[in-house]
């Protein structure tokens, strides 16, 4: 029977080319959108899940409690993780390692080759808590030397071009006024692409304490702190007790509470709201693994039309069959076989077209996906093509076999309405769908335009952004810099504007102790850098050379004077720590880091020093401003690469997860509706096949092309308007929630969603027309006589 | 006795109308008889067959297939006793298009489970039988009219069935092939199958032993034919 039923599917196939086609192309490219997302989707989740340890490992977060706002950090002080140690018994294991801003960079030589590294400071179990597999070690213990370097294969090929022979090894560090020498005791494999913590080279973190006094301290927050639970600790528990943990530790921390997350489920919810974990990039897994489901889903639909809408030509062998004694079981077995092999079939196009367009799909993604021939993958693959078929099958099958065979045979079987409601809400969805996509695509694509366009309190256009190694002669390399033909101004300062990062509290401006607790953003800047940014100073003035004393002083913003009620702040000393600070100027808001969040309160400090350079260029003079900087560069730091970006792209970066969404959203968006378009055209062919002797009739009795076309017409025309009204506040409803991820939006206006009806109005209209037309303008005794 | 009906109603109710396509109607038919139902258009004669091939239920009455009560059945059951005692031969043949004569005269087999070796002997000795062994591997488009009923009528006798009905099995022929398929039937017939036919055709029904004529879903007269054969 089998046998039998796989012949019959293949003479189906050949005798109906068009639905064959049309089947053959939907579900492929349903399949292969459902394969590149699963790739995407299974690399994601398993980010950071390589580790031995990783049901157990944990990474501690903590909790700071500010008059605004619970803010949560993943920074601790170091001395923690060996508290943790001795006074936590469900404690297997723990190690820290240096948060970002800490981490060790610089250059590293040997002989006369030079390579630029980052690091981390780690504990020295590191590498037992973590599964970074160790290639070659002098000892067990080669991170307890402080003198050790443990590096990755990637640096040794860099450094040596080869990993064999390092161990033993002395390679000289330099960053800014810093040399040291470090004798290589171990090699360790390049973290994989899937982990989040990426170091070219391992320092002990006893390095970080000697070179700041408040790295060994409980009040100064240097390292994150990992722990491995022992199997048979309760997790709840654990966290219960540890909220308080510091606080039995230092009297320091009161406002500190602490709480172990994951580690590996760190990546994907990685987003805290007033100190609880609200989700993060998992909302993305979602959203595309929704995408996938829908696209499937819109292709098995246009299956089960296709192969309702044939019914007609089905109905005499499945009433043949019945007469015969096939039951029904038997009949939906067949067309149940018979889509699951056209979604095998489909699996094969679909698994070509992944092979083609997986390194689009990786530019896109960022991602290095492959395919891997796993069990689980093929599983997966298996499953998801089974689902396929079932789904698709799933309609007819159960639809087609219910007939009562004499009613068949007599041709008296006549479309319930209910089973007309099934096929136009089918088509509804399809359609529905499709209008989500797309309005989905010109809201995402509406607000990164905006983000792009938004003054954002500062001139991002033509500004060079580049690190020094060091800060050697700050003042020459600067006055050097702004000597060169096309640079219209240049500053230094520490991070940059686009990060975000820095956060102070401690500054009291009443003298009351309560101001101590409220943060403000505190970037550190030098001389020229508001100007270069073209920042818009309200009151006061800037930092300046005139004033030798003003690294002593501070800028605030505008939300800063808003928040601590300062009617005239330009000269008011404020407290901190055990000093005053005179403020000298007031800056208009503008929004340091992205436009995820709210413009803050926000400090700026003054430094003469700064290794990062701000340099506005004039539009037109790049290409020689940039090889003349470059020459400067070099001058001062002979050994270094000339590395820079614009800080227009840095900012686009910020934005990068959005429009990875944005581009993914727009070919996926365009796939569905190409794929209902299918379907429809297939349906409006079946239709005007179905109605053939209507319309000869119709002719017959006076009717024009025109009418004809209108009557075949008009139903799919209510159909999806149907999907227009079904699918637009879905889609107002949606868009409005993504939104809210911005602090700054767009307005969602009407023609953000009347494009978009519109669009899929017409395009449903060009797919049927051409079908309409044809079977309208058929000579009407052609259509009698077959009858 | 292998059929035999009590009161048999029929009903078809649409939005508006209501029609009754059998009207009390009782018949009974002994093992080894051929049967011709007569009757002018509209008359029951299809609803009747219908009923009596289990492919449709009545609305009340009852029905006996070798003695026991089929008309209630489930769907399922009635299936299983269809694929196992009836053939049934169409005016308009009814051959699945995408099988070839072949697979379409070894289809029933599938269904009662008949090994494969034993699927093929059968059927290569049936087409051997009509004639149509050269045309196994061609497809019903391929076919005469001829040729298509005498492969549907393998097909309804391939699993050697108690009964056959036969539904104006003529009636899409010209009188040679016609004769040939009738002469088919009353071979079988003479060989101990049961068979009830449907026809329009006096010439034809005369080939069976009894004729039975409706009117109005009922029974009006029941003649035994002459054997003139």
């Amino acid at each position: 029977m089998f046998r039998h039923n796989i012949i019959l599917a293949f003479r189906n196939f050949k005798r109906n080319k068009t639905s064959f086609l049309i089947n053959l192309i939907g579900l492929s490219t349903g399949l292969t959108c459902a394969i590149l997302i699963y790739l995407w989707v299974s690399d994601e989740i398993n980010v950071d899940k390589f580790h031995d340890n990783n049901d157990r490992l944990y990474q501690v977060l903590q909790n700071r409690q500010f008059p605004q706002k619970i803010a949560t950090w993943e920074i601790t002080p170091t001395l923690l993780v060996n508290a943790i140690k001795e006074d936590l018994p469900e404690v297997e294991a723990a190690t820290n390692i240096s948060s970002r801003e800490e981490n060790p960079r610089g250059a590293f030589s040997f002989g006369e080759k030079n390579i630029i590294a980052e690091g981390i400071y780690a504990g020295e179990n590191f590498f037992e808590v973590f599964t970074f597999p160790i290639k070659e070690s002098e000892n067990q213990s080669f991170l307890k030397d402080k003198n050790s370097i443990a590096i990755s294969e990637s640096f040794a090929q860099k450094l040596f071009s080869t990993t064999k022979n390092v161990i033993g090894k002395t390679i000289e560090w330099t960053r800014g006024q810093n040399k040291k020498s470090f004798r290589i005791a171990a090699i360790f494999e390049t973290p994989p692409s899937n982990s989040t913590l990426q170091f070219d080279f391992v320092w002990n973190m006893q390095l970080l304490i000697d070179a700041d006094e408040y790295a060994g301290k409980w009040n100064g927050d240097y390292a994150k702190t990992f722990l491995v639970l022992k199997p048979d600790a309760n997790f709840e528990k654990f966290n219960n007790r540890f909220a308080s943990f510091m606080n039995t530790k230092t009297d320091k921390r009161k406002k500190s509470q602490l709480f172990i997350q994951q580690f590996s489920d760190k990546y994907l919810n990685g987003k805290y709201e007033n100190g609880k974990i609200t989700g993060g990039r998992i909302s993305y897994v979602w959203l595309f693994s929704i995408i996938a489901i829908f696209i499937l889903l819109i292709a098995c639909i246009n299956f089960m039309n296709l192969s309702t809408a044939q019914a007609s030509t089905k109905m005499k062998e499945i009433g043949v069959k019945k007469t015969i004694g096939a039951d029904r079981q038997s009949l939906v077995q067949q067309f149940l076989g018979e889509s699951i092999l056209m979604s095998f079939l489909s699996l094969s196009v679909a698994l070509l077209l992944v092979l083609a367009f997986l390194p689009t799909f990786n530019d896109i993604t960022n991602k290095v996906l492959k395919f891997n021939w796993s069990f689980n993958f093929v599983i997966t693959l298996f499953l998801i093509t089974l689902f396929t078929g079932l789904v698709s099958g799933s309609y007819s099958a159960f639809y087609l076999s219910k007939f009562k065979p004499f009613q068949v045979l007599n041709g008296k079987q006549v479309m319930s309405f209910g089973d007309q409601w099934i096929r136009k809400g089918l088509v509804v969805f399809q359609f529905g769908l499709s209008i989500i996509f797309i309005v989905g695509v010109l809201v995402v694509q509406q607000q990164m335009e905006f983000i792009q366009t938004k003054n954002l309190g500062y001139q991002r256009d033509n500004v060079l952004n580049f690190k020094r190694p060091n800060t050697n002669k700050s003042e020459t390399f600067l006055i050097e810099v702004k000597n060169i033909t096309g640079v219209m101004n240049a500053g230094r300062m520490w991070g940059n504007l686009l990060s975000g990062r820095g956060t102070q509290s401690g500054y009291s401006w009443r003298g009351q102790e309560d101001d101590k607790k409220y943060s403000f953003k505190s970037p550190i800047i030098g001389y020229d850098v508001i100007e270069t940014m073209d920042m818009k100073v309200l009151v006061g003035r800037t930092p300046s050379r005139e004033h030798q004393e003003d690294f002593n002083k501070i800028l605030i913003n505008e939300s800063a004077r808003k928040m601590m009620q300062l009617e005239n702040p330009v000269g008011m000393n404020i407290g901190y720590s055990d000093t005053l600070r005179e403020i000298i100027g007031v800056v208009n808001d503008f929004n340091y880091g992205s436009m995820h969040h709210k413009i803050e309160p926000l400090i700026f400090r003054v430094t003469t020093r700064g290794n990062n350079i701000l340099v506005k260029i004039k539009a037109g003079e790049e290409q020689t401003a940039i090889s003349k900087l470059e020459e400067v560069f070099q001058k001062f730091h002979p050994s270094f690469p000339f590395e820079y970006s614009f800080v227009d792209d840095d900012y686009q970066a910020l934005y990068e997860a959005e429009s990875r969404v944005a581009t993914l959203s727009k070919y996926f968006s365009g796939l569905a509706i190409v794929i209902s378009c299918l379907g429809l055209f297939g349906l409006a062919m079946f239709t005007s096949e179905r109605r053939k002797k209507e319309i000869g009739i119709r002719k017959v009795l006076g009717s024009s092309v025109f009418e004809i076309v209108k009557m075949l017409t008009s139903d799919f025309t209510k159909t999806v308007f149907a999907a227009i009204l079904i699918s637009l506040p879905i889609s107002f409803f949606i868009a409005k929630k993504w939104l809210e991820n911005f602090a700054y939006n767009i307005t969602l206006t009407w023609w953000l969603f009347f494009v978009p009806a519109i669009l899929v109005l017409i395009i449903a209209w060009l797919t049927i027309g051409l079908q309409t037309i044809k079977a309208a303008r058929v000579n009407p005794v052609q259509s009698l006589k077959d009858e | 006795m292998i059929i035999r009906t009590k009161n048999l109603n029929k009903v078809y109710r649409t939005d508006e109308v209501q029609t009754t396509a059998l009207n009390d109607l009782s018949i009974e038919i002994n093992q080894g008889e051929f049967v011709s139902i007569m009757g002018p258009s509209g008359c029951g004669k299809s609803t009747l067959m219908n009923i009596l091939g289990m492919i449709d239920s009545p609305s009340s009455g009852e029905y006996f297939f070798m003695e026991n009560e089929v008309g209630g059945l489930s769907e399922r059951k009635r299936s299983d006793v269809r694929k196992n005692n009836l053939g049934f031969v169409f005016q308009s043949f009814n051959l699945i298009d995408e099988l070839t004569v072949f697979e379409n005269v070894e289809l029933p087999m599938m269904y009662t489970k008949v090994p494969s070796a034993e699927r093929k002997k059968r059927t290569e000795a049936l087409l051997e039988e009509m004639n149509m062994m050269h045309r196994r591997n061609h497809f019903p488009q391929q076919l005469s009219g001829g040729q298509q009923q005498r492969v549907a009528v393998a097909r309804a006798i391939v699993n050697n069935p108690k009964l056959i009905l036969a539904d104006e099995p003529t009636g899409n022929l010209d009188s040679a092939n016609g004769d040939d398929v009738m002469k088919i039937l009353a071979d079988l017939n003479s060989k101990g199958t049961t068979i009830v036919m449907v026809t329009h055709s006096q010439y034809c029904a005369e080939f069976g032993n009894r004729i039975i004529r409706l009117l109005d879903g009922q029974v009006v007269t029941e003649n035994v034919v002459r054997q003139f054969l």
